[in-house]
Order: structure tokens, then C-alpha cells, then sequence
């Protein structure tokens, strides 16, 4: 028989994992940033404050520069040992070291405040700042790669260390008149694979093992401005996850179909 | 397993199901294959499982539906009425029997007597010999989405219970109470009080809550079960 592994305050390790669906965060009179109901249970006593609690604004001046994710993040603070865990998909921390990452929002669990959170400019994603650790899910095993690479776009979690991201789309699928014609019909065309991201310069690009996207809140949505990418689709429609700019929808669009 | 000798044993009696293999009683043993698929190893005895859980099986099987959860007419009343409803049923036979649900990461709890509360939709299956039953819960069923009962076992044996991912077992000692996030929770065993926690404060109703309004807090002594996931809960967006 299999005895299951049972943990106490003692035991759980910290700001370790605990298997590999679930992380412990240790506090000790120090605070982290967590997005919402990613906490499982903790441990001693912990506040949740949201951002925009009065208390935490010299903590928002240094660490948090994102008013769009505003509403999905709170702070945790206390003592204790905190169980962070997202839809039962691998977590993993990372540390930067005077470094920068770029991650989809929806996969960032947490992250220290000596790190500072902002909006990337490609939409849907967001950029840490600075030396600390941060907790990320992914759907799978995080897969470290170093460019130039191409991926594809649903198992893309982040990249590191700037890489240029930019779409690539293969040649062979939009020229010609066969192009054109499985463009109109839809007939013999998508292999699904046509449109990548692809990654040039130095850095790591961190992949996940499946393609299926994590189910995520419409809150990436960038406001309506001259400039910013993505800026068009409005506010986020509620219950809908936000349209990744380049899908192969967007294809047909540029060619005026 | 010999089919040897096969006396029916009764798990209320002589606890032998700790050296099972020594004693040759026949009670079902249960056994993780893999994490998602549960093999129960019987001799001529019983467990109770979900409905429509055997994925498969070795040697002879009888399947038998089990009105009410086999807990009687009172049962059947209060299942019906409390809308913890649970469709149960007998396997008994010799040989393998294998369980499993929706992928679902499977647990093993042993119980000693204790009793075991969990969610009807969580529970697997149980040993023959546990008894079954239905007990309120108060607010934290409200706040689950699950009603405001949930299933108890009782006795001396062993149960499989489901979680969305392989659930974390935390203890709880009277110096360490324990804060559970209600969608994470799905099953408890032991003498634990349960106090339900709101944090919602005018904050929470301008939009600027902290995320995590509604909490299950635990003191006593026992284990709680939560799965590295969250269900979708009446109080998980406040």
C-alpha cells in the first residue's frame, strides 16, 4: 500500500516545492505578490490585501506598475507557510538575478516585491524586473531553449534575457494562387503549424510541453491607443480568453478577406 | 491471492487489515496502479465504489447497485433531502478489481476508527466494512458550492478518495491550525473543528478584495486533504 506523504508546518519547506503541482512559500513578516485564489491553504497568520489597499502604496511605487492586472493581484503578508497551486499544472520558481523575464500572465503565480511587475508590451504577458524569485505555472514541464527558435505560439510561457519575439509566418502558405485559394476555401490548407513566434538574439525561451492554454482571465487587454499592439479588440470580453495578436484569424485579415 | 480460507470478516471486529498477507483475512486490499487507476485486491469480501468507476477487472465480479448508498431507507431519505446524493455500488468477488474516474489523481486513507468527511462527488470508494453516512457542515458547504452537507466514513479500513491533481495531506496539531482555501478542500479526517473565515470587509464589495475573502480554518487534531487546484466556488472571486 502507498501511504501518502503527510505534511506539517515543520516539514513543508520553504519557498520550495511541495510535489510538483504545489509550492510553499515561507513568510516571515515579509510579503509576496500573489495572484488571486492561486493560495490553497497556509499556515499561521496571513493577510490578502488588494493592491489598491491604502497601506501598500509605498509597495505598489517600487513593485507593481500594471493597473490592468490590478484587480488580480493581492499581497500576502505575515507569518506562516503559504500552499500556492494553479488548476493542478506543474509549478515552478524561478530566480532573476538583476535580470528580466517575460511571462504570460496567466501562468505567473507569485513573485517576491524586490522584484517589479510591468506590462510587456506584447499583450497578455507580463515582464519582471530585478533579483528574486517568482512562482510559474505551466501545463507540463517548463522546457528551456535558446534561440534562434521558432515556437509555437500556445506553448509559449515566456522568454528571458531579451530576445527579439516577432511572428513568422511560413512562405509557402500564403503565395501563389494555391495560397490564395486555401486562404478562400479553407480547403486542404491549415496544418495549424504555419504561424510561429520566433526568437532571435541572445537569452532562453521557455516553452511548455502542451499546447493546450491554460483557461485564463480576459484581463491582458490593452487600452484603446495609436501604437500599442493589440490596442484594438477593447476592453476584454468577460469569459473569453484574450485573442493572441497573429492567430491565424488575424491572417485572413490581412489579406483583406 | 489464494482463495484459500475465506471467512467473511467483519472490519468492525479484530483490525487485521494492517497485516492482511499474515492473518490471510480477507479484506480488500487497496493498491495505487499508476496514480489514476485504483487496483482492489478481494477475496470473497466487499467494497463500496461510484457507480460506473470499474474500469476493469480479473477473476469473478459480481456488481450490485446500491440504492441510497446502501445506508437504508433513513439513508436514502436523507441523501434525498440533504441533495447529497451519491450512487454507490457493491463489488464483490475474487480477484482485481480496477477503479478509476475522469483521470482523476486517486489518494488512499486509512482509517482507524476515525471518521473521514468528504465530498460525495470526491469519493471513490471504501472498504465494506466503513459505514457511510451524511453529516451538515454548516457555511463551508455554502461557500464550496457543495451544499451544506457532506459524506462521512466511519470505521476501520481503507477508502479512495478523487482530487483534481494529487492532493497535498496537511496535519493539523492544536498549535498549528490550518486556513484552506474552500475550492482547494476536498476532505478532512480526525477531531477538527471547522470555522468559517470571511475577510470581506467594504473593501470587498468596492472590487478591491484581497482575493481571498472565504477561508475553511482547521484546529483540533487530524489531516486535511487539499488538491493543487481550485473548483469554481460561490466566494473565489471576492
Amino acid at each position: 500500500m502507498n501511504t501518502p506523504v503527510i505534511h506539517d508546518p515543520m516539514s513543508l519547506p520553504g519557498d520550495d516545492n511541495v510535489d510538483s503541482y504545489t509550492f510553499c512559500v515561507e513568510l516571515k513578516g515579509s510579503q509576496w505578490f500573489l495572484q488571486k485564489g492561486k493560495m490553497i491553504a497556509y499556515y499561521g497568520r496571513i493577510d490578502f490585501n488588494g493592491v489598491g489597499h491604502g497601506s501598500l502604496d509605498r509597495l505598489m511605487r517600487t513593485s507593481f506598475h500594471s493597473p490592468l492586472h490590478a484587480s488580480d493581484w493581492v499581497v500576502a503578508e505575515g507569518s506562516g507557510k503559504m500552499l500556492l497551486a494553479d488548476r493542478a499544472f506543474d509549478v515552478n520558481s524561478f530566480d532573476l538575478d538583476d535580470g528580466n523575464l517575460t511571462i504570460r500572465a496567466g501562468n505567473l503565480l507569485a513573485y517576491q516585491p524586490s522584484l517589479a511587475l510591468k506590462q510587456s508590451i506584447v499583450p497578455g504577458f507580463l515582464t519582471l524586473i530585478g533579483t528574486g524569485k517568482f512562482v510559474a505555472a505551466s501545463n507540463g514541464p517548463v522546457v528551456f531553449m535558446e534561440p534562434p527558435i521558432r515556437v509555437d505560439p500556445q506553448a509559449l510561457v515566456g522568454w528571458a534575457d531579451c530576445p527579439s519575439p516577432c511572428h513568422h509566418y511560413d512562405h509557402g502558405y500564403m503565395s501563389g494562387v494555391m495560397g490564395g485559394l486555401r486562404q478562400l476555401s479553407g480547403i486542404g490548407g491549415a496544418s495549424g503549424e504555419e504561424h510561429q513566434f520566433e526568437f532571435v538574439g541572445a537569452g532562453t525561451v521557455l516553452l511548455q510541453s502542451t499546447e493546450a492554454l491554460m483557461p485564463e482571465v480576459a484581463t491582458g487587454a490593452v487600452p484603446h491607443a495609436d501604437g500599442v499592439p493589440g490596442g484594438g479588440h477593447g476592453p476584454g470580453r468577460p469569459g473569453t480568453t484574450p485573442r493572441l495578436p497573429g492567430q491565424l484569424g488575424d491572417l485572413q485579415h490581412r489579406f483583406g478577406l | 491471492m489464494s482463495g484459500s480460507d475465506r471467512e467473511r470478516v467483519h472490519s468492525g471486529g479484530a483490525c487485521p487489515h494492517t497485516h492482511p498477507a499474515q492473518y490471510r483475512h480477507p479484506v480488500a486490499m487497496f493498491r495505487l496502479q499508476g496514480s489514476k487507476v485504483l487496483a482492489v485486491d478481494m477475496t470473497g469480501d466487499s467494497v463500496k465504489a461510484k457507480n460506473g468507476s470499474m474500469v476493469a477487472y480479473d477473476g469473478r465480479m459480481d456488481f450490485k447497485k446500491l440504492t441510497g448508498g446502501g445506508e437504508g431507507l433513513r439513508g436514502m431519505v436523507t441523501r434525498r433531502l440533504t441533495g447529497e446524493q451519491m450512487a454507490l455500488m457493491e463489488v464483490k468477488g475474487q480477484g482485481t478489481c480496477y477503479f478509476a474516474d475522469r483521470a482523476s489523481e486517486i489518494n488512499l486513507v486509512s482509517l482507524h476508527g476515525d471518521k473521514l468527511y468528504v465530498e460525495s462527488s470526491n469519493l471513490l470508494c471504501t472498504d465494506g466494512g466503513l459505514r457511510t453516512g451524511t453529516s451538515f457542515t454548516g457555511l463551508r458547504g455554502g461557500a464550496t458550492g457543495n451544499g451544506l452537507f457532506t459524506t462521512t466514513v466511519e470505521g476501520t479500513g481503507q477508502a479512495a478518495i478523487m482530487s483534481d491533481g494529487p492532493a497535498v495531506v496537511l496535519r493539523v496539531t492544536p498549535p498549528y491550525p490550518l486556513s484552506v482555501d474552500p475550492g482547494a478542500y476536498i476532505a478532512h479526517q480526525g477531531d477538527l473543528r471547522q470555522q468559517f473565515q470571511s475577510g470581506v470587509t467594504f473593501r470587498t464589495l468596492v472590487g478591491e478584495g484581497g482575493g481571498e475573502a472565504f477561508q475553511i480554518r482547521f484546529e483540533g487534531d487530524g489531516l486535511v486533504y487539499v488538491q493543487p487546484s481550485e473548483r469554481n466556488t460561490v466566494g473565489g472571486d471576492v
